[in-house]
C-alpha cells in the first residue's frame, strides 16, 4: 500500500476510534507481535521479527468495532483481535498485518446484577480485574484459569477457555449469558438473552470458540456465584493413571468435585514435587470438594470411600492446600517451562473408554518419533462421561536455527495431534486452534469443515476477519 | 543500552510472562497493551539484540510510574523497576529521551524543581517565615507540596502548630532527589544531588511530608551510602505517634473512611499500618479491595508533566476502586494522589464520595 493511502486509512480509523487510540507506533507493532504461542517466543528470542500488524486501533465499544470493521470491509484489509496476548496458539498474530483490534479499552463494568447472577462487562477486561468485581460484591466468577491475571473476558470466550474447578462449575460456554458482538460487516448484534432455549441454535455456541474468525465480541454477560461456605482438599497417590482413571470416573457418578487434578507418575516426580512437596512415587491426584459444609462432609466421606477401592493413598489436605496457594506459581518464570526450552501443551479430550488409549498413544508416538522429547501429563478437567489430558512435551536442546526449531516443533505437533484424532480425541480441549493447529482442522472434521466454511463464507465474504486462523 | 548483567536476565524472563500486566495502573488505565511489564520487557529485549532502535521504546520507558505492583506481585523476584530506572539512565546518556523530560530537566537546573516554579506561594513564605529559623525538628515538605499545594503544606504546618509541635520549615529546602532519580535512574549526578541534600539537613528529627521524598531518604540514601544523621520520619507515622501519646485527639466521627495507601508508603517502606491508626481515631475504615501493600497508583504530578492525559485516566481509575468500596471519605497522604484524583473525580450516582488529605482530615477532627 502507498504511503498516501495508508495515512488516508489511518486517519478514517484516527476518526473512528480517536487519535490517541490508533498507533502506528514501532513499540505498539512490536508488543503485538508476540504473544504467548512458542513458536512467537522462540523466532522473537532468536532475534527474528514476527509479523506485525500495519495499525493498532483500540476501539471502546461496539460502535467504535463496529466504524473499524467496516473501514476494513471497504478497504480489503485483515483484522486481528487481541485481548491480552496470553494465547499459546497464535491465535492473536496478525499473521497477515493490517488492523489489530485491541479490546482492552472495552473493560467497563455495564451492570451488577445480583438478582440474576451476572455481571455485564466489556469483553476487554481481563478477567481477574472481573474477579475483584464480583469479590467486591462477595461473589465471585469461578473461573480461575492459571492465565486469569493475563487474558481478558472476550479471549476466554475467543477459544472457549477453562478454570481450575471447571469439574464443577463448567467451561466458559457455561458461564455466559448474552454476548453482544460485532459481525464483519459492521452489524452490532446480540445473542439470545439467555443461552438455555429452544428458540433455534444457541447463537453463542456459534461464536464461542470462532478466535475472532466470526465477529469482535464487544460486551459479554458473565455468571456469578455465592462463594462456597467451604472449600476442602484432599490430595491422593495412586498407583499408576489407569486405577486413578477408574476412581476418578466412578467418583464422577456420585458427586461433582471442583477440581479434580491428577498427574502422571513423570508429572508427579517433577513439577509436583518441586512446587508441592509431593516426593513419593505414584500418580498425584488432587481433589477439592466445596459448597455448604455440610454436604462437602457428606462428599468427603464418599471420596474417601471411592478412592480407598482403588487402592489410592491418603495425603492428607496439606498437598491439596498448598496446590491451591501455588496454583499460578507453576507459571512464573523459573516454574513455568520456558526457552530455550521447546514445548508445547497438547491438551485433548475424550470419553474415558478413551482417554486413556490416547494418553499412551500419544506417550509413545511422541517418545519413539522424537526420542529428543519428554512427554508428561495430567488430567485436569473431568466429566462425568470422561476426561481431558494436559499433556506436554519437552525438548530441552531444540535447534539453534529457528526455521529448523518451527519444523521440528510442527512436525511433534503434527504426531501428538493425529494420534489424539486417531484413537477418538479432538484436536484441543481448551486453548483453542489458532495459527499453531490450523492446519489439522480439517483432518479433524473432514467434510463437517464445510459447515465453518460456510459461515465464514457467509459472514465475512472479503475474509478480513482473523485470517489463516481455526484453519479458515 | 549498556544494562547489568541482572537486569538483563529480568529483561529475558519478563518479556514472555504474562503474570502480573494486569496489575500495571498505567495499562490497566490506558488499556494499552505497551504499558504493561512484559511489553516493556519486551521492547527492551529487541534493542537488547540489536533489533530495535532505543529511540523507538524509551517513550514506552517513561510511561512506567516506578510504583513496583509488577516487582511485589512477582512470585520469582524478579523487579522490573530496577530495569526501567537502568533504561532511563542509558536513554538520557544517549541523548534519546522525549523534549518534555529533558525540558524537566533543564527546569531542574535552573530553577531547583522540574517545574521551573521560582517563586512560593505568598501565604505559605509569610507562614514559613513565622516559624523558627531553627529548631531540633525539620518539616520537609518536598517540591511536589511546595510549589503545587500550597495550601496542602499550610495544613501541614498548622496541624503540627495545634500539636504543639516545635519544628522549622526551610524556605530554601534543599531537594531530596526524588524527581531526577524517577527520570534519570542512578547516576553520578544523582549521587552529588543526594549528598549535597544530606549535608544540609542538620536536625535531629525530620518528619517528611510526602513518601516519594520519604523513600528516597530512607531506601536509596541508604543503598548509596549516603549518611542522614537525622530520625527520618513519614508524616503519617508521626502524627499517628503523636495519636498514640496523647498528644493529638481528633475526635471520631461517624464518618466511614478509606485511604490511598501510598505506594512508596505500603510498598517500599512497607508502612500501611499508621495511616489506618490516624484514620481509626476519626472514624471507621472502609477498605478499597486492593489497599496496603496492594495499593494501586493515583497518579503522579511529575508524570502528569508529560503524560496528563494517561495520569488523569489512572486517577479516574482509581477512584472506581474508592467508590466501590462504599467509603464516605477517601483520604490522601500524598500531594500527587490528592491533586490528581481532586481533579478527576467521576460522576457518582448516588452518595458522593469526599477527597481529604490526611491532615485535612485530622483538622476537620480537632
Amino acid at each position: 500500500m502507498n504511503d498516501f493511502l495508508f495515512a488516508m486509512i489511518q486517519s478514517e480509523l484516527e476518526d473512528a476510534v480517536g487519535q490517541e487510540n490508533c498507533s502506528a507506533n514501532p513499540i505498539d507493532k512490536l508488543v503485538h507481535s508476540v504473544d504467548y504461542f512458542w513458536l512467537s517466543r522462540m523466532w522473537a528470542d532468536r532475534g527474528r521479527r514476527m509479523p506485525e500488524a500495519d495499525i493498532i486501533v483500540s476501539p471502546q465499544n461496539a460502535h467504535e468495532t463496529s466504524a473499524v470493521l467496516k473501514i476494513a470491509n471497504y478497504y480489503k484489509i485483515p483484522v486481528t483481535t487481541w485481548g491480552a496476548g496470553g494465547g499459546t496458539q497464535g491465535g492473536a498474530i496478525p499473521v497477515c498485518g493490517g488492523i489489530l483490534l485491541d479490546t482492552k479499552r472495552m473493560n467497563k463494568i455495564h451492570q451488577v446484577n445480583t438478582d440474576s447472577m451476572y455481571i455485564e462487562c466489556g469483553t476487554g477486561i481481563i478477567y481477574k480485574h472481573l474477579e475483584d468485581i464480583a469479590n467486591d460484591y462477595s461473589y465471585t466468577t469461578m473461573h480461575y484459569p492459571s492465565s486469569l491475571t493475563c487474558s481478558t473476558v472476550g479471549g476466554f470466550l475467543a477459544h472457549r477457555g477453562i478454570g481450575v474447578v471447571s469439574t464443577k462449575y463448567g467451561k466458559i460456554d457455561d458461564m455466559v449469558l448474552q454476548i453482544e458482538l460485532v459481525l464483519p460487516n459492521g452489524d452490532i448484534i446480540e445473542t439470545s438473552p439467555v443461552p438455555k432455549h429452544a428458540a433455534g441454535p444457541d447463537l453463542n455456541q456459534i461464536f464461542i470458540g470462532s478466535e475472532g474468525t466470526l465477529c469482535v465480541m464487544t460486551k459479554a454477560q458473565m455468571r456469578i456465584y455465592v462463594q462456597p461456605e467451604e472449600r476442602r482438599f484432599r490430595g491422593f497417590l495412586f498407583k499408576n493413571i489407569s486405577d486413578a482413571l477408574k476412581a476418578g470416573k466412578e467418583l464422577l457418578q456420585k458427586i461433582k468435585p471442583s477440581v479434580m487434578r491428577l498427574y502422571d507418575e513423570a508429572e508427579t516426580i517433577s513439577i509436583i514435587k518441586k512446587i508441592v512437596g509431593v516426593s513419593k512415587k505414584g500418580a498425584f491426584m488432587n481433589i477439592a470438594l466445596e459448597g455448604i459444609a455440610e454436604i462437602v462432609a457428606i462428599e468427603e466421606k464418599i471420596l474417601l470411600d471411592v478412592f480407598k477401592k482403588y487402592g489410592a493413598e491418603d495425603l492428607g489436605n496439606e498437598y491439596g492446600e498448598k496446590w491451591w496457594k501455588e496454583k499460578i506459581t507453576f507459571f512464573y518464570p523459573g516454574h513455568a517451562l520456558d526457552l530455550p526450552q521447546m514445548f508445547g501443551t497438547m491438551d485433548t479430550i475424550a470419553p474415558f473408554d478413551k482417554i486413556e488409549t490416547i494418553y499412551w498413544a500419544m506417550k509413545e508416538s511422541i517418545e519413539t518419533n522424537f526420542p529428543m522429547a519428554r512427554f508428561i501429563a495430567h488430567f485436569s478437567h473431568w466429566y462425568e462421561w470422561g476426561a481431558m489430558i494436559y499433556d506436554r512435551f519437552i525438548v530441552d536442546e531444540p535447534p539453534a536455527d529457528p526455521m529448523e526449531a518451527l519444523r521440528l516443533h510442527n512436525q511433534i505437533w503434527n504426531c501428538g495431534v493425529r494420534a489424539a484424532l486417531a484413537n477418538g480425541g479432538v484436536l484441543n480441549d481448551h486453548h483453542g486452534v489458532g495459527i499453531k493447529l490450523g492446519r489439522l482442522m480439517k483432518e479433524q472434521y473432514g467434510s463437517a469443515m464445510q459447515v465453518f466454511e460456510a459461515l465464514k463464507r457467509q459472514l465475512d465474504p472479503n475474509q478480513i476477519l482473523n485470517p489463516f486462523k481455526l484453519g479458515l | 543500552m549498556n544494562l547489568s548483567q541482572k537486569n538483563k536476565e529480568t529483561i529475558n524472563s519478563c518479556r514472555f510472562c504474562w503474570m502480573c500486566r494486569h496489575i500495571c495502573p498505567i495499562g490497566n488505565a490506558t488499556g494499552q497493551e505497551r504499558n504493561t511489564p512484559r511489553a516493556r520487557a519486551l521492547g527492551m529485549s529487541f534493542v537488547l539484540r540489536n533489533n530495535e532502535k532505543p529511540e523507538n521504546i524509551i517513550n514506552n520507558i517513561y510511561e512506567c510510574s516506578l510504583c513496583g505492583a509488577c516487582t511485589k506481585e512477582c512470585v520469582t523476584g524478579w523487579n522490573p523497576v530496577a530495569v526501567i530506572l537502568e533504561a532511563r539512565r542509558e536513554g538520557i546518556f544517549a541523548g534519546i529521551v522525549s523534549d518534555s523530560i529533558k525540558k524537566m530537566i533543564g527546569n531542574f537546573e535552573k530553577t531547583g524543581n522540574i517545574y521551573g516554579i521560582t517563586k512560593i506561594d505568598t501565604e505559605l513564605l509569610n507562614e514559613i517565615k513565622s516559624l523558627p529559623p531553627k529548631s531540633d525538628t525539620l518539616l520537609f515538605l518536598g517540591k511536589d507540596t511546595t510549589y503545587k499545594n500550597p495550601q496542602g503544606a499550610l495544613n501541614a504546618i498548622r496541624l503540627l502548630k495545634k500539636i504543639g509541635n516545635d519544628f522549622t520549615v526551610l524556605s530554601d529546602e534543599p531537594d531530596s532527589g526524588y524527581a531526577i532519580h524517577f527520570l534519570v535512574g542512578s547516576t553520578a549526578e544523582t549521587k552529588n544531588l543526594f549528598n549535597e541534600t544530606a549535608k544540609k539537613l542538620d536536625f535531629e528529627t525530620i518528619i517528611v511530608y510526602d513518601p516519594c521524598d520519604a523513600k528516597i531518604f530512607l531506601r536509596e540514601y541508604k543503598e548509596w551510602g549516603i549518611d542522614v544523621k537525622s530520625q527520618i520520619k513519614t508524616w503519617t507515622s508521626h502524627l499517628a505517634q503523636q495519636i498514640e501519646n496523647g498528644t493529638l485527639k481528633p475526635k471520631r466521627t461517624d464518618l466511614s473512611l478509606t485511604f490511598q495507601d501510598h505506594f512508596a508508603l505500603a510498598r517500599d517502606l512497607e508502612e500501611t499500618e499508621p495511616a489506618r491508626k490516624i484514620l481509626r481515631a476519626c472514624g471507621s475504615i472502609r477498605e478499597m479491595l486492593l489497599h496496603g501493600k496492594e495499593t494501586v497508583f493515583a497518579g503522579s504530578l511529575l508524570m502528569r508533566e508529560y503524560l496528563p492525559n494517561e495520569i488523569n485516566l489512572v486517577a479516574q481509575e482509581r477512584w472506581n476502586s474508592v467508590i466501590n468500596s462504599g467509603a464516605d471519605v477517601v483520604v490522601t497522604c500524598s500531594t500527587a494522589e490528592y491533586i490528581c484524583l481532586n481533579e478527576n473525580k467521576i460522576e457518582q450516582k448516588s452518595s458522593v464520595t469526599q477527597l481529604l488529605s490526611i491532615e485535612e482530615l485530622v483538622l476537620k477532627c480537632l
